[in-house]
């Protein structure tokens, strides 16, 4: 998608014949008071270029049988970009022809002077759809080229055929750190020959996975180097803030921006959609769900083509079982609704994608699975069951509905999730703001780390080499120490029976997905994966685990065996997983002490526990149940924020410990949708907790709605039975090791403690409600004190004071 | 904190062992100072010096070049291995078509590595080969003590060779031979192994034995076909540890053993081409699986593998009986095809069926029961064909004696 113009235009009710302008003339004249904000993004034609002269006659050939004369602007300014050898990324929409920008410098070069090209896509499913492609444009004008794919399906017999004989090889970051680069000797022609590596779906690489894809091109190119080659790198990406950026952290080197697409767009209709208030009381509204359901339904009444993204998979499975339910009654027809997610084999998928293709489907709900360029033809309407996190990713997926000739529309259906609520009203927010930062930390010690030993094995490393922005020499002694690498002269040699890329997962630290076995029919049959991180929230034991909508019920976990055995269930109710964290501050990075409050950043020691669930029951969302989960506890070491008020002034503050203790849960509640939205990150990249710091005790709220402690053996303590009351407010990097959000949520720690003070103080609740300090119940109102006020109170302990010496706020590590 | 113990306590709770989370400081230094002695350089230039001699005296070696080894000698071939006396060895062994190949000097060689799993970090540390010349089995193994020895090694191996040679391995063509091409693409050198002819005796051993043994490891082979148990000996899976303690320590008497292993296998595989020969020649009294030995011979020499077929005609599997009725079809002996396709028809055979079908309808001309057999076939476009012709055929011999009457 490419940037609105941040301008709203105010509802202008053109009722056209379009289909899909008028389901949004409907939407908008039966539910006025739901709509918070339109924007409309009228039809824009193309701007073109001639053919570029220096092009290839018979790739001209080959572009004109295709029906191509001319080239967009972008592409035409990508083709300049790369014959001056600069390395190149370029940002534009989905379908706006942005392969051309790399098959054209390719095909040149190959036709040209036999060189080789690179294709790295993040699944297997975007480089299937590019070899066609490729194919078909050569099979036009008989260019000779030869594009394979080159992934974990290849078989082994055809791989010696791909290396030798491929002028293009398609694969994914994953198979070039496992399968290639650790043998590339046998490349060895190939990398002698390499011009071009193309990298698409850039933005797709941030974050954990990102940072690893990074040190997988340092490595790539410290082997080229070894070939005597220095690729170009070709980068293409959905609109982020700083693709030059991220193009330059990913290769190391300067990258050129194209962001100005010259492809021709029809018009976008785009509706900001919060569920009416259904207890004005306790601010809470009807679900995203019921909307989304309603929209969806509303749509293909009418004929038209829709797509839903969920934000998980359970909602995926949810929304499909309610659009099924009320489409596909009728077994003897080709079911119209489907459900798209990751977990479901790869057969699987590619089959509803050409069900898609075809229009077989009217309605797909997924997950962010089908936020990449995966080809699934046209469609009219998409709706977002919440806030996807980012701004990014909500153009990202509001682009996956769009026709040339057509209107297009989306609906983003906010959740009670308080950022959602943040963007709903704050319209001019989300529609004026700018796509986000991505990040990414190469540096990432133990990422790096990782990459340093695969790439040792891949060649020794010379004293004074360069790898990443960390002393080579200390992390090659660190693994010299661990008897994995020995120095003799100047080189630092492999001496260990293993191979290292198979130890190191780009996509997560943890290794080792778990399958789900189905058991049903006392066959066992492998009908899904789930990610190691995932499984204790999904697939623990009396956990309902969906498929298509169709639930299983999990018997058995094999922990240490990664295996979940399910049978089929015809159960009335779905479950949700509780879990809890602990925190243990190990180091202090820095220090702020303030005459009420400290501020400090380091390095902290993380349990998670998954305790129970809760099983609730289908429509009517009553809960039936709870139940017991015991599972081994999730340890991470990170890095984190903290917070804590002087026990002097706490005292001062507060009638009782537990008011106190409501008013730190409500804060960490406020500043963690601060920090979210000032990070610019992935909800789930940052974490919330309050405890005392020294994993004595931690707090939860208990389903009473208050706040209560709990020690380590998941014991209740009374507050005020306790020597020392030190509440700590704890923000945490969600990721082993830390990907570098701590520094900078303590750099701008003031601003954030503000903006959450702003944030509850101007909410309209009376008490407290998901929108600011979180949920609060009905029973609250009889507490004797709002949560909001205690909440309210904490945030200014934490604000900016008069910088004094009394007294330290640091936990006491010794005690 | 030093960037070491910081990653020393992330990769501790990578590892889920996070019970200590703050790493002991004494206890890091103590590392600390045990590595940084080791690393003294001069005292261990010298260690590492005196710990190459102990080895080559201790294996009888000497050193080509800095951090190479070259171990050499001469065994006579009197006595013998196992059941087979080694004189044998002085006609050069020749297995089914074999043209001009088997007139080359042979190479046995065999590796150890740093490494099983392969890719470029996997090192030969151990190349060791023989060839038979002047009556005598000329064993030569190049071992490196450092990885500076390996440029040498790679260069001495070139050296050797002669571009008549033909290499012969076991199980060398999937992994010793693109293990060496791998390390001479790291070196950056070009190299004859690349280039000369190669015979992987895992490949034959398997044809005659994988339904007879439980697998084809060289150690199966020594078993069953040279009747040699090993004594004593260490298992090449724990090569690598011993080169990697050499290196690390000078410990040298575990990769004693393991030059020792290396020179048993290399012996192994030289009477092994010998017994593989014999075992052609007398497939059933070693237990080779004759229908197998006769498809590998019918490539080259139908008229052998004809032989051996009818000699064992009564003990072959079905597979060998196919390929016997195949072969009296190529040599007409109609007689013997016919009682091996009935045979097999019998116990519901249907290529042999067909073939009964072909052979009354076009050679005995005996139609009904050519529609006989067809009759018997699974129905598809070819068998309707047949049938069709076969009555057409049928309904022409009736009315024949009306035309010419």
């Amino acid at each position: 998608m490419s940037i609105p113009a941040p301008s709203m235009t105010s509802p202008s009710p053109d009722q056209g014949k379009d289909p899909a302008d008028h389901l949004a003339a409907k939407l908008r004249s039966d539910y006025p008071q739901r709509i918070t904000g339109e924007l409309i993004l009228p039809a824009k034609p193309g701007s073109y270029r001639p053919l570029p002269e220096d092009l290839d006659p018979r790739l001209a050939e080959a572009l004109g049988k295709r029906g191509i004369h001319r080239l967009y602007t972008h592409q035409a300014a990508a083709w300049a970009s790369l014959q001056a050898h600069r390395h190149t990324v370029v940002v534009t929409p989905t379908a706006s022809g942005k392969t051309l920008c790399y098959n054209l410098p390719v095909l040149q070069a190959a036709l040209q002077n036999q060189a080789k090209a690179l294709y790295l896509f993040p699944t297997k499913a975007l480089a299937q759809d590019q070899v066609a492609e490729l194919t078909a444009l050569n099979r036009a004008a008989e260019l000779g080229v030869r594009a394979f794919t080159f992934d974990g399906d290849t078989p082994g017999d055809a791989r010696k055929a791909v290396r030798s004989r491929g002028d293009i090889v398609v694969s994914n970051p994953d198979m070039l750190h496992q399968g290639i680069l650790p043998h590339h000797t046998k490349w060895a022609q190939f990398f002698e020959a390499l011009r071009y590596v193309v990298i698409d779906e850039m933005h797709s690489y941030r974050g954990v996975f990102g940072s690893h894809v990074a040190n997988v091109m340092r490595r790539l190119r410290r082997i080229c180097h070894f070939y005597g080659t220095d690729p170009v790198f070709i980068l293409c990406s959905a609109t982020i803030a700083n693709p030059a950026e991220l193009g330059a952290q990913l290769i190391g080197d300067e990258v050129n921006a194209i962001t100005e697409s010259g492809a021709p767009q029809g018009s976008k209709h785009l509706l900001l959609w919060n569920p009416p208030v259904v207890n004005p009381d306790l601010g809470i509204r009807a679900s995203a769900r019921s909307q989304t359901t309603r929209i969806t339904k509303l749509a293909l009444h009418q004929g038209l083509k829709s797509i839903v993204f969920a934000r998980s998979r359970l909602m995926v499975e949810v929304l499909t079982k309610y659009l099924k339910d009320a489409f596909d009654k009728d077994p003897r027809h080709p079911a119209r609704v489907a459900a798209y997610r990751g977990g479901y084999l790869p057969t699987e998928r590619r089959d509803m994608e050409r069900r898609l293709r075809d229009g077989k489907l009217d309605c797909v709900v997924s997950t962010s699975a089908l936020e990449l360029g995966v080809d699934i033809g046209a469609l009219d309407l998409c709706v977002l069951n919440g806030y996807p996190g980012t701004i990014a990713a909500t153009w990202q997926r509001l682009g996956r509905a769009g026709r040339r000739q057509r209107t297009a529309v989306g609906v983003l259906v906010a959740s009670s999730l308080p950022l959602d609520q943040y963007i709903i009203r704050n319209p001019d927010f989300f529609l004026g703001a700018s796509p986000e930062q991505a990040r990414i930390d190469a540096d990432q010690l133990l990422i790096l780390l990782d990459h340093v030993r695969c790439a040792a094995f891949e060649l020794p490393f010379k004293d004074g080499e360069q790898f990443g922005n960390q002393p080579l020499n200390e992390m090659l002694a660190y693994l010299e120490e661990h008897d994995i690498l020995h120095p003799e002269g100047d080189e630092w040699h492999w001496m260990s029976d293993s191979y290292p890329a198979n130890s190191v997962s780009l996509r997560s630290v943890a290794e080792g997905n778990f399958v789900v076995v189905d058991t049903s029919g006392g066959d066992k049959t492998v009908i899904a994966e789930v990610d190691y991180s995932a499984a204790p929230m999904t697939i623990y034991e009396g956990a309902i685990y969906m498929i298509q909508s169709t639930p299983y019920q999990v018997e058995r976990l094999d922990w240490e065996g990664r295996k979940a055995f399910v049978t089929r269930t015809r159960a009335d109710y779905y479950t949700d997983a509780i879990d809890y964290t602990r925190l243990k501050i190990l180091e202090p990075f820095e220090e702020h002490t303030h005459d009420r409050h400290g501020v400090a950043q380091g390095e902290v020691h993380l349990v998670r526990r998954t305790t129970g669930y809760k099983k609730i029951r289908y429509y009517s969302h009553d809960n039936v149940g709870y139940g017991k989960i015991e599972l081994p506890d999730q340890e991470m070491h990170t890095s984190a924020v903290w917070w804590q008020v002087n026990p002097q002034a706490l005292e001062a503050a507060f009638d009782s410990r537990q008011i106190a203790l409501d008013g730190f849960l409500g804060a960490s509640y406020a500043l963690h949708i601060i920090a979210t939205m000032r990070m610019l990150s992935e909800p789930g990249d940052i974490g919330k907790a309050v405890g005392d710091g020294n994993a004595r005790w931690f707090a939860t709220v208990h389903a009473s709605g208050r706040g209560e402690l709990r020690n380590q053996d998941d014991e209740m303590i009374d507050p005020a039975r306790l020597d020392r009351f030190t509440p700590t407010l704890f923000l945490y990097d969600n990721y082993p090791g830390g990907i570098g959000l701590s520094a900078p949520l303590c750099e701008s720690r003031e601003a954030i403690v503000r903006e959450a003070l702003r944030l509850v103080t101007d909410c309209n609740c009376s008490h407290g409600c998901p929108s600011c300090i979180g949920p609060i119940l009905a029973s609250d109102e009889v507490r004797g004190y709002s949560p909001k006020q205690a909440a309210l109170e904490v945030l200014s302990l934490l604000g900016p004071g008069h910088s004094a010496a009394i007294g330290s706020p640091r936990p006491d590590h010794d005690t | 904190m030093t960037l070491r113990a910081k990653l020393s306590r992330l990769q501790a709770f990578k590892e889920g062992r996070g019970q200590q989370p703050v790493a002991s400081t004494t206890d890091l230094q103590q590392r600390l100072a045990r590595i940084n002695r080791t690393r003294l350089p001069g005292e261990s230039k010298q260690q590492q010096k005196s710990a190459e001699a102990r080895l080559a005296r201790q294996l009888k070696g000497y050193p080509v070049s800095e951090g190479l080894l070259r171990i050499y000698r001469r065994i006579p071939l009197h006595g013998s291995m196992g059941r087979y006396p080694l004189s044998l060895l002085q006609q050069q062994p020749r297995l089914p078509g074999e043209s001009g190949l088997a007139d080359r000097r042979h190479v046995y060689f065999d590796t150890e590595t740093t490494g099983l799993s392969g890719g470029s970090g996997t090192l030969a540390f151990l190349f060791g080969f023989a060839t038979v010349e002047q009556e005598c089995l000329q064993l030569t193994q190049f071992l490196i003590t450092r990885f500076a020895g390996e440029a040498a090694m790679l260069e001495a191996i070139d050296k050797v060779l002669s571009v008549e040679d033909r290499l012969v391995s076991y199980n060398g063509k999937r992994y010793d031979l693109p293990l060496m091409k791998t390390r001479y693409r790291m070196c950056n050198r070009p190299t004859l192994l690349d280039q000369l002819p190669h015979l992987d005796l895992l490949h034959p051993t398997r044809r005659l034995f994988r339904s007879a043994w439980p697998d084809c490891r060289l150690m199966t082979l020594e078993q069953r076909l040279l009747g040699l148990e090993r004594q004593n000996d260490m298992p090449g899976s724990a090569a690598p540890q011993a080169w990697f303690d050499f290196i690390k320590t000078g410990a040298t008497a575990r990769l004693a053993r393991v030059v020792e292993h290396n020179t048993q296998d290399i012996l192994s595989l030289a009477m092994a081409h010998v017994a593989l020969t014999h075992a052609i020649e007398q497939p059933q009294h070693h237990g080779a699986d004759i229908a197998a030995l006769a498809r590998w011979q019918a490539d080259h020499d139908p008229g052998a593998a004809y032989a051996l077929l009818k000699r064992y005609q009564q003990t072959l599997p079905m597979s060998g009986k196919r390929l016997l009725g195949r072969l009296a079809r190529g040599f007409s002996d109609w007689e013997l095809a016919l009682e091996v396709w009935e045979g097999l028809a019998q116990k519901g055979c249907q290529s042999a069926t067909e073939q009964l079908a072909k052979y009354h309808e076009h050679i005995s001309r005996d139609l009904k029961r050519a529609k006989h057999y067809c009759e018997q076939l699974p129905i598809d476009d070819d068998q309707q064909r047949r049938m069709k012709r076969i009555a057409c055929k049928l309904y022409g011999e009736e009315i024949q004696p009306s035309l010419h009457p």
